[in-house]
């Protein structure tokens, strides 16, 4: 047995292979996405907007996820996650392009919202009340908002990292505290109100004030489980092997395990409130989405995205099996878009799920290309932030 | 009054700690099993090095675990349903969401007890005397030193043998240590 005490360079190659061809592969899948999620435009044109919507959000929260992830290891000058930063550092860098996809939102408000149609507004009391906030223009404005924050944070973070790439900059690496610290609250800000206008907005009666920390940790949650696959898939494929080690995945395993915790937290608090007071402004969210077929997929979420990941990855050992890891962090994503199906569906489609095979082509769309535009960043630079002042702790971590 | 001239063990102590993890995978390959290290710090990469297994503390708090949620859910499900069944805002005597906050905290009530009390049992608290404090050197592990005790209660000890091994292996003070 070798005792090496001091591996502190890297040896892997640490560009994406050229000959890999995941990405066109993903960007295939995309466009096929968007052909038939086109043709879905002009057949269901409501269901359209519905199934973008679920999507969009999926696709933000991982992505505004990956942004969280990097600024907690900057303010907290984490070392050991410094040999797969440049995996969230680069999905947060889709966050430039994320409001270009928001726009399609914007042309079909008056299905999703139904505080926009003048109907309402002239007779529904409530919604009169809540004109001051729930008006297009200042709705439009709010998201501006939003954009060009995450933008601005995901571009600085990306780019300052990868300036170090080419030489160690102490100036640049004090910056990225200096960014993240008000970066970490300007984002809770943000994320909160951006889950209310998305996602609350549409019963425009409901409020909840635990929403936004239910779609924070829920989006938290599906990020670790997206960055373990990814790791995993890299080290399958021969990189980084060198780099990124067992210790490594076992502290994204505990992070994954304590995140599956906190989002059962926080999503049964926000339940069991709403259901012991049982007000009926507050309780009719819920109502609808227990009501026929839509209660199998809540005992799923109960099940699927906590018992089971909880009994599976409690254990040491369960942290550094790859294929353990790998399948419960799948299984999460695929429950983190079913969760916001269910959070969106069930006010086109009540009393029952109802598929329609708009949802698949729109899911194929966004997750194709945002997959695409990921692993076509990742091969333009070092897959390893290689001049990080705390790269050597992290690859001695064990 | 006798003396007594049992030993102990033998104390070994080595310049730095990785001088005394390479030791300890040398303790380890020679067959001991009765032995330990001591140093100021916590050594990454030591429970290998002594070929320590897990620890089993985990399987008694997921017992305490599990029991504080049986617990918690068999008081409520009979205070509420059957010693004390009362209406409360239309809700069912077996209200199971309703029981999830007290199961939940007897579980980490339960788990807390069984972590406390399960780690004095394994490292067998409490403990009255130390023979290894029978050294002065021993002191230094809270500061500078770093040390390695082979224990006379291993099969493969004999002191002569042992004290010339752990010399082999880079010890540079060694120390037998009386009962």
């Amino acid at each position: 047995m070798s005792m090496d005490h001091h591996h502190t360079s890297l040896t892997d190659q640490l560009t994406f292979p050229e000959d890999n061809r995941i990405a066109t592969a993903f960007f295939g899948a995309g466009f096929v996405g968007i052909a038939l999620s086109l043709i879905g435009l002009f057949v269901n044109t409501e269901q359209f907007f519905f199934s973008y919507l679920t999507s969009f959000t999926f696709i933000a929260s991982l992505v505004l996820g990956a942004l969280f992830f990097v600024m907690l290891q900057h303010i907290t000058r984490s070392g050991w996650s410094v040999v797969l930063r440049r995996i969230p550092e680069t999905m947060s860098y889709q966050l430039l392009w994320l409001g270009v996809l928001f726009i399609p939102i914007l042309f079909g408000m008056q299905f999703l919202y139904e505080w926009t149609r003048p109907e309402l507004i002239a007779t529904d009391e409530l919604i009169q009340h809540k004109q001051p906030y729930l008006n297009i223009p200042f709705f439009v404005i709010r998201n501006v908002i939003y954009f060009a924050v995450w933008a601005f944070l995901a571009y600085k973070l990306y780019s300052n990292s990868v300036k170090m790439d080419r030489q160690a900059n102490s100036d640049l690496d004090r910056q990225q505290r200096v960014i993240s610290a008000p970066g970490i609250l300007v984002f809770a800000f943000t994320v909160a109100f951006a889950s209310f206008d998305w996602l609350m907005s549409m019963d425009s009666g409901w409020f909840s004030t635990m929403f936004p920390v239910y779609y924070f940790a829920m989006s938290v949650q599906t990020v670790l489980a997206v960055v373990v696959v990814l790791v995993i898939y890299l080290l399958r494929k021969g990189m980084l092997t060198n780099t990124i080690n067992n210790a490594h995945l076992h502290d994204l395993g505990a992070l994954l395990f304590g995140f599956t915790v906190f989002y059962a937290y926080i999503a049964f608090s926000q339940f069991l409130l709403i259901y012991y007071a049982n007000f009926p402004k507050e309780i009719l969210w819920f109502y609808y989405r227990f009501e026929g077929s839509w209660i199998f997929l809540a005992y799923l979420f109960l099940i699927g995205r906590f018992v089971l990941p909880f009994v599976l990855l409690l254990g040491k050992k369960a942290k550094t099996n790859h294929k353990l890891l790998f399948g419960v962090s799948l299984w999460i994503i695929l429950l983190q878009f079913l969760e916001l199906y269910w959070i969106v569906m069930p006010i086109l489609h009540q009393g029952s799920i109802t598929f329609h095979w708009l949802d698949l082509a729109l899911l194929l769309a966004f997750f194709g290309i945002s997959a695409g535009l990921f692993f076509r960043q990742f091969s333009r630079h070092s897959m390893v932030p290689k001049n990080d002042p705390l790269l050597a702790e992290s690859l001695n971590k064990h | 009054m006798s003396i007594n001239h049992k030993t102990f063990g033998v104390l070994a102590e080595f310049a730095n700690p990785a001088d005394l993890m390479d030791a300890a995978a040398e303790v380890r390959d020679a067959g001991f099993k009765h032995f330990d290290t001591y140093s100021p710090f916590p050594i990454h990469g030591m429970d290998d090095a002594m070929g320590l297994k897990p620890s089993k503390l985990g399987w008694i708090v997921l017992g305490h675990g599990i029991l504080g949620l049986l617990g918690g859910i068999a008081l409520q499900s009979w205070a509420m349903s059957i010693a004390y069944p009362m209406h409360i805002s239309g809700k069912p005597f077996l209200n199971f969401p309703a029981f999830v906050p007290v199961g939940f905290a007897l579980v980490i009530l339960l788990a807390a007890f069984g972590t406390f009390m399960g780690l004095f049992f394994l490292c067998k608290l409490p403990r009255l005397h130390q023979p290894l404090f029978n050294s002065e050197r021993i002191v230094k592990a809270t500061d500078d030193g770093f040390f390695l005790c082979i224990e006379a209660a291993d099969p493969a000890f004999s002191e002569k043998k042992t004290v010339e091994f752990l010399k082999k292996i880079g010890a540079t003070e060694i120390e037998i240590i009386p009962e």
